[in-house]
C-alpha cells in the first residue's frame, strides 16, 4: 500500500478537489449529535467527531429508499449512480459497509446498493475512542481496504494511506499537494496508533463467542433485559450491519404511486411475522435475545455482525449496553 | 368508469380538528374525488345522505346520547369504517379523565343533572367494531390519503406496527429522551405521524396511543424516573390521550 503526506495546509485544496468528483458528505455537528451531510466547505466538518446517529449506510440503502416508480400505468426503476464523495468514515464504518457488501452485492445483487456503491468514492479518518467504542476487540479498528484513501492524523498533517486505484488517480492528479512520507511522520503516526489502542475502555471478549451463544439461549439474562428493552428498535435503526428492510407502497396521486424501502427492525413484532399468522419471534424476550444472535452468532465464520462502533449503546433510551449484556448472559453460564 | 364510492364523514363530540383536517389535504382531495363521492360530510357538503356508505369516516369520541345513536346509524349503514383520530381510536383528552359521568358534571358544573344525556367519553372503538383504526392527534393526513385509496383500489391499508423511534431515526433526529432528558413517549407510542413533535425539539406526548403488542409502559416509567420525573407527572403524562390498560 502507498503512502504519503498531505501537509496541514494543503488540507482546504485537497479537500476542495473533491468536489470535482461529485458531492462531498462529511460529518457535522448538529446540536450535541453529528451526521454526515452535505458539506461545502471544510470549516462545516466536525473532524473529530465520534460517531453520526446513522452510519454511511444510509448513502447505500436510505432510511427511506424509492425503488419504483408507476407513472402512467409503467414502472419506472429508481436506479442511480450519481458520483459522490463520503469523506471522514471511521473505521468501523468502512467495515460496516463490507458486512453489508456480503449481503448486498453477493447473487442476487442489489441494483440499487450497487449503484451508488460503484458512485461513492470513500475517505477514511483516523479517530480516537470514547467510551461506547469497542472495535479494536473486533479487529474493525483498522481498515486494510473498502476505502479509496484513508487519512490518519499527523501533529502538522497527515499521513494517507491509498486504498484503490481510484485513490491512486487522485493523488495522481492531486500530486502538488502532496509529499513523501518521512521516518518521522511513520513514528508520529506509529505513536497515534498506540494512544489510541490504549484508549479503549471497552472490548468484547470474542473467544468463544458463538459457543457461548450455543449453550446460552435459555439463560435468565436475556429475561432480565427483555423487561427493560422498549423494543423501540433505535437500535436496529442505527447500526451500521443492520439489513433488514420493509417495502411499502405510496400513492402519490390517484393514479401514481412509488414503491419505497425504509429500515425495519427485528424488534417489530411484524418482522418475525409470516403468511398464515405464525410468527418466529412472538415476545420482546425473543426479539430481544434475536438480535444478539443476528450480530454474534449465525455466521461468526463469515465475521461478526458487529463492528463495535458503539451506536446501539449511545442512543439506546433503556441504556442498555451491547457488550455488557454479552457478559452476563456468558456469566450466567458459570 | 365504476361508480363511485360513497363516503360519509360523522362528526361525534371532538374539537373539530380532524374533521377539519380531511380538508387540509388540498389538491390531494381531488384525488380521492376520483374515487369517493361525498354523501355526508358537514364541512363540506349540504348533501345528507340516507343511504348507503361504503367507507365511513367517524371522528370525535361518544361523549353523548346522540354520539351514540349516530355511530350506530354510521355503523349500520357503512361497508368500512374507519374511527378517525385519537378521540376515535383511544378516548384523547376528554376520554383520559377517568371518572364515572355524574361525579364529572358535579366537578364542573356543580349539578349533577344531566340534560344533554352525556355519557363517560369513550372512544368510537369501544362501542362498535371498526374495520380500520387511525390514531393521531389530529392524525397525519397523509396517512388517511393512502389508506383512502388504498380501500378505493380494493387494498387492505396497512396497520403500523412501530413505535414514533422509528420515524425518529429515520429522519436522524436528535434523540430528546436521551441527549435532553426530555420526557419523550416516542418509544411507547404508535407511530406514523413522522415524529412531527422530535422535528420541533419536543419530546413525543403520545398523542398516537400506546404502541399495540408487547409496549413496555413499565420500562419508560423507571426511565423517565431516572431521569429525575416525579411519578405523578410520569401517570398524567402517560394518561393524556389514552386510558392505558394495566
Ligand atoms: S434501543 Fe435499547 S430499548 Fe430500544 S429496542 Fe434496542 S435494546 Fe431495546
Ligand atoms: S451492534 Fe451496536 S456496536 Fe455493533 S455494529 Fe451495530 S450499532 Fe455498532
Ligand atoms: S434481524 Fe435485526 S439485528 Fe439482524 S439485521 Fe435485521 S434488524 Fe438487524
Ligand atoms: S426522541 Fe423520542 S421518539 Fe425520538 S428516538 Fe428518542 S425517545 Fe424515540
Ligand atoms: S411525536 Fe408523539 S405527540 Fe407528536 S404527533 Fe407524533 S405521536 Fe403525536
Amino acid at each position: 500500500m502507498r503512502y504519503i503526506k498531505l501537509p496541514s495546509e494543503n488540507f482546504e485544496t485537497f479537500f476542495n478537489s473533491l468536489k470535482e468528483w461529485g458531492k462531498v458528505y462529511g460529518p457535522v455537528k448538529k446540536g450535541s449529535i453529528y451526521s454526515f451531510q452535505e458539506v461545502d466547505e471544510v470549516a462545516e466538518l466536525a473532524l473529530d467527531y465520534t460517531r453520526t446517529i446513522l452510519p454511511p449506510k444510509k448513502f447505500f440503502v436510505r432510511p427511506r429508499d424509492t425503488m419504483f416508480r408507476l407513472k402512467d400505468g409503467r414502472w419506472e426503476n429508481g436506479v442511480e449512480g450519481e458520483k459522490f464523495v463520503l469523506f471522514g468514515l471511521h473505521s468501523c464504518d468502512i467495515h460496516g459497509l463490507k458486512i453489508l457488501d456480503r449481503v448486498y452485492l453477493n447473487e442476487p445483487v442489489d441494483p440499487y446498493y450497487k449503484a451508488r456503491r460503484d458512485a461513492a468514492l470513500i475517505v477514511g479518518i483516523s479517530c480516537m475512542p470514547d467510551e461506547y467504542c469497542f472495535c479494536k476487540s473486533l479487529g474493525t479498528h483498522f481498515a486494510m481496504d473498502g476505502f479509496d484513501l484513508f487519512l490518519h492524523e499527523l501533529p502538522d498533517g497527515w499521513l494517507v494511506r491509498i486504498g484503490s486505484v481510484r485513490g491512486h488517480e487522485i493523488a495522481w492528479e492531486n500530486e502538488e499537494l502532496f509529499e513523501d512520507v518521512t521516518d518521522e511522520d511513520l513514528k508520529h503516526f506509529k505513536e497515534f496508533e498506540d494512544r489510541r489502542a490504549n484508549a479503549f475502555q471497552k472490548e468484547i471478549p470474542q473467544e468463544g463467542l458463538a459457543d457461548m451463544l450455543d449453550l446460552a439461549y435459555n439463560s435468565p439474562v436475556w429475561k432480565d433485559y427483555a423487561e427493560k428493552c422498549l423494543a423501540c428498535g433505535n437500535c436496529n435503526m442505527v447500526c451500521p450491519t443492520c439489513r433488514c428492510y420493509e417495502v411499502c407502497d405510496r400513492w402519490v396521486d390517484a393514479y401514481s404511486s412509488v414503491r419505497e424501502r425504509r429500515y425495519d427492525s427485528c424488534f417489530m413484532e411484524s418482522h418475525g411475522l409470516v403468511a398464515g399468522g405464525h410468527n418466529f419471534r412472538p415476545t420482546r424476550l425473543d426479539r430481544f435475545r434475536h438480535r444478539y444472535y443476528c450480530k454474534s452468532y449465525f455466521d461468526p465464520s463469515a465475521g461478526f455482525n458487529c463492528v463495535g462502533c458503539g451506536r446501539c449503546d449511545e442512543f439506546c433510551p433503556a441504556g442498555i449496553e451491547h457488550v455488557k449484556v454479552l457478559e452476563e448472559v456468558r456469566g450466567s453460564l458459570r | 368508469m365504476m361508480d363511485k364510492l360513497k363516503l360519509g364523514v360523522f362528526e361525534l363530540t371532538d374539537c373539530g380538528g380532524c374533521a377539519l383536517n380531511l380538508l387540509f389535504l388540498y389538491e390531494r382531495l381531488f384525488d380521492l374525488l376520483e374515487f369517493y363521492e361525498i354523501e355526508e360530510f358537514h364541512m363540506a357538503t349540504s348533501l345528507s345522505g340516507e343511504g348507503h356508505y361504503d367507507v365511513a369516516l367517524v371522528t370525535g369520541t361518544v361523549s353523548t346520547r346522540r354520539d351514540l345513536d349516530l355511530l350506530k346509524e354510521a355503523r349500520n349503514r357503512s361497508e368500512y369504517l374507519i374511527a378517525l383520530g385519537t378521540c376515535a381510536t383511544h378516548g384523547s383528552v376528554q376520554g383520559s379523565v377517568e371518572l364515572p359521568i355524574r361525579e364529572k358534571l358535579k366537578a364542573v358544573y356543580g349539578d349533577e343533572s344531566n340534560p344533554m344525556h352525556a355519557l363517560d367519553p369513550k372512544p368510537v372503538v369501544e362501542y362498535v367494531a371498526v374495520d380500520f383504526a387511525l390514531p393521531g392527534c389530529p392524525y397525519d393526513k397523509r396517512e388517511a390519503f393512502q389508506a383512502l385509496i388504498d380501500i378505493a383500489k380494493g387494498i387492505e391499508p396497512v396497520k403500523k406496527d412501530y413505535p414514533v423511534c422509528i420515524e425518529c431515526k429515520l429522519n436522524e433526529y436528535e434523540c430528546v429522551l436521551v441527549k435532553k432528558g426530555l420526557p419523550c413517549l416516542g418509544p411507547i407510542t404508535l407511530g406514523g405521524c413522522n415524529a412531527v413533535c422530535v422535528r420541533s425539539g419536543l419530546g413525543c406526548i403520545g398523542c398516537r396511543g400506546p404502541l399495540p403488542g408487547e409496549v413496555n409502559p413499565a420500562s419508560e416509567y423507571e426511565i423517565l424516573k431516572s431521569k429525575g420525573y416525579d411519578d405523578e407527572y410520569i401517570v398524567r403524562k402517560f394518561k393524556t390521550f389514552a386510558r392505558w390498560e394495566p
